[in-house]
């Protein structure tokens, strides 16, 4: 295993193409920097996200995973941010449980015009996951 | 690796910006290694037209089956790309796209850094091209008639905008005659018209034309299908009719209710609500017959209603004309934005209508028939004045229509926290419901003045004509599908579908299974997640195409 110091975690970020994807893309219109090392998968909705997904994410080797969505009341598809939050905090327990640490998935609510949110998600998720170490999984 | 794969990829430096951090020859060669990349090509300007031309012509030379454009966001132009790829006789859903502008040069100061990671970008996009699925477009016909529900100004004005663009339209009221809230109002501010010369001018309108079929005394009561062909079952009178519609326009207004309970107060014949108020007006012919001194109070419910701000200020100033009396309105701040308003309430305080504004709402006091209203003016430092009246008006709130409960829950609408009709999204799509090919038009949904509704009219007017332009219109056949044979019939998906999109369907005669309705699916893929039998696949975002994506995460970038 590396020294902590230089441990760059991979994390992934599922997000909505209504919201959180075009957040991403506006902060890099905007150039406001954040870690390389996040991934970002474009879905149609936030609610497209499996378990099944998050749980493959941990298997290749992911040491965090987001869900970025819409804000709640403002979901495209009426109800898909909802379900992906519920999803996402069952999990948290889930993890927990079979010795990962719940708090290596989160769900983040955004607008698309909101760049800067977009990064200081990225940065504070970043922070926490090399606070936590590489995952167990790995 | 054969897999009889050709992939095609296109590369783009963004007029030479990006080639500045990385070297894109480089990554040609990088990728020409794989075995299924057929082609790799570099260019400046992939949304320019020379250069989609180029890749047109690559894509049928080469014999390409795949195609992956690293290049901008996709949000910008993966709808350009399909284009042309379709245009090249390659299926349009064969398409993947890594967003190596936006979403990673543009945002990773770091060169080194940026490149690796375009590198895996471009990787996870080529890794992604292998699962996709073409998806096949068909026609199919649609039913061009148009049902709007609801007569006021909003529903007349909606079926005669639909009458221009000649669809056969039916408007149905649940009152006896048509014009509903309008026939209330004693005038319009700022135009020079009467509400009910304005209303004459649109019903002769109605009347005139041949596509355009009034029902009054008639309720909507139940509507099955979807988008394009729906059938609506209506009451007319004491007959029930059924008929086909391709689209369905609410345009129900909305009620009013008097917030009499905040006051403590019981409407009498000096307290009176602006509708009440409105009937004096209208009914009053003498000067004499109007009260000497009038007080309006608006602002008390937290709701800042432009019909309700509209009418007070309209009314203080008819009074203030026709009578020349004491007209004082009572307002917390009266921040409401109109088209005119600002003109009216300059308009209001030239002719001498007193504005008094309050923090804490007045108390009201009724002594021998009297009224008298004791109101902190908060420009005045908080000086206590007591006023006496003729005649206090009340402001009224508006309420969702009385029916909106029943019919949301039988055609499966949203309905917001207040009870009026949801918008599927306020800001893109103010006028559409959550279900494909039913709309909202006026007050039935948000809080609008006249000239707002009108334009409300045309918009949902525009939106169904959208839908309904031909009469065969293309669809994508079977994006999301449900395979018959694992379908359980659970109705999960059914329940879980937020656009009411599946319906039941039997095979063969004999087994139920869901089925997904190709015009009114608006691809969110939630059933495919919630599907316990892994039934429904979603072709342009399969659980394989997501799942590819993460193949290279053992890369570091």
């Amino acid at each position: 295993m590396k020294a902590k110091g230089a441990f760059s975690p991979d994390i992934i970020a599922f997000c909505c193409a209504q919201s959180a994807y075009q957040a991403a893309d506006t902060a890099g219109s905007m150039r406001i920097p954040y870690p390389e090392n996040i991934r970002v998968i474009r879905v149609p909705c936030a609610g497209r996200v499996d378990v099944l997904h998050i749980l493959r994410a941990f298997e290749k080797g992911a040491d965090g995973v987001l869900v970025l969505g819409c804000h709640e009341e403002a979901c495209r598809h009426l109800s898909g941010n909802v379900r992906a939050k519920n999803r996402v905090q069952k999990l948290n327990t889930l993890l927990q449980e079979v010795g990962i640490d719940g708090e290596r998935v989160e769900m983040f609510t955004l607008a698309p015009n909101q760049g800067f949110r977009f990064a200081r998600i990225a940065n504070e998720i970043n922070e926490r996951i090399k606070e936590l170490g590489p995952s167990p999984v790995k | 690796m054969d897999n009889g794969l050709r992939l095609g990829v296109f590369l783009c430096d963004c007029g030479g910006t990006l080639s500045k951090a990385i070297d894109f020859s480089a990554i040609k060669a990088e990728l020409e290694k794989i075995s299924d990349v057929t082609y790799v090509s570099i260019s400046h300007d992939l949304c320019l037209e020379r250069a989609r031309k180029v890749m047109q012509e690559d894509i049928k030379d080469k014999g390409i089956n795949r195609v992956v454009v690293a290049a901008c966001s996709p949000e910008l132009h993966e709808n350009g790309f399909m284009n042309i790829i379709q245009a090249a006789g390659v299926n349009r859903y064969l398409l993947s796209m890594a967003n190596i502008r936006e979403q990673c040069f543009w945002a990773h100061p770091d060169k080194g850094k940026a490149a690796k990671k375009a590198m895996n970008q471009i990787g996870t996009a080529i890794d992604r091209a292998r699962f996709l699925e073409p998806v096949e477009q068909t026609k199919i016909s649609v039913n061009r008639d148009v049902l709007v529900i609801g007569g006021g100004i909003t529903g007349i004005a909606t079926v005669i905008e639909l009458s221009n663009l000649n669809l056969k339209t039916t408007l149905i009221e649940k009152k006896t005659a048509l014009g509903g809230k309008l026939n209330q109002f004693a005038n319009l501010y700022p135009v020079r018209v009467t509400p009910g010369e304005l209303l004459a001018a649109k019903l002769k309108q109605v009347t005139e034309r041949q596509n355009i079929d009034v029902l009054t005394s008639a309720e909507l009561i139940d509507v099955s299908g979807q988008a394009g062909n729906f059938t609506a079952k209506i009451r007319s009178g004491k007959k029930e009719l059924v008929r086909n519609f391709g689209a369905i326009i609410f345009a129900t207004g909305c009620d009013s209710q008097s917030p009499g309970q905040i006051y403590g107060l019981e409407p009498s014949n000096n307290i009176v609500t602006q509708s009440q108020l409105e009937e004096m007006i209208k009914s009053s012919s003498k000067v004499e017959e109007i009260p000497q001194s009038i007080c309006f109070i608006t602002d008390t419910s937290d709701k800042h209603s432009r019909v309700s701000s509209f009418s007070v200020l309209e009314n203080a100033l008819g009074i203030k004309e026709k009578s020349g009396g004491e007209v004082c309105v009572l307002c917390q701040s009266l921040q409401i934005d109109g088209a005119g308003l600002e003109r009216l309430y300059r308009d209001c305080r030239n002719k001498g209508v007193l504005f008094i504004k309050f923090d804490i709402p007045p108390k009201i006091l009724k002594q021998d028939g009297e009224i008298r209203i004791e109101v902190e003016d908060v420009l005045m430092s908080g000086e206590r004045l007591t006023l006496s009246c003729d005649l206090l008006v009340v402001e009224e709130t508006s309420m969702p229509p009385l029916d909106s409960k029943v019919l949301s829950s039988t055609l499966n609408i949203g309905l917001d926290a207040r009870g009026f009709y949801q918008e599927n999204n306020v800001h893109l799509y103010p006028v559409a419901s959550n279900r494909e090919g039913i709309f909202f038009a006026g007050n039935c949904h948000a809080d609008l003045d006249l000239m707002r509704a009108l334009t409300e009219a045309s918009n949902a007017a525009l939106s169904a004509y959208q839908l309904l332009a031909q009469e065969k219109i293309t669809v994508e056949a079977e994006k999301t599908m449900v395979d018959p044979d694992k379908c359980r019939f659970c109705l999960t998906c059914i329940r879980a579908c937020p656009h009411h999109a599946i319906q039941e369907f039997r095979v063969n005669h004999e087994k139920m299974v869901a089925q997904i309705v190709d015009l009114a699916c608006q691809g969110c893929g939630i059933c495919a997640v919630v599907c316990p039998a892994k039934a429904i696949k979603s072709k342009d975002w399969s659980d394989e195409q997501i799942l590819a994506e993460l193949e290279l995460l053992g890369e570091h970038v």
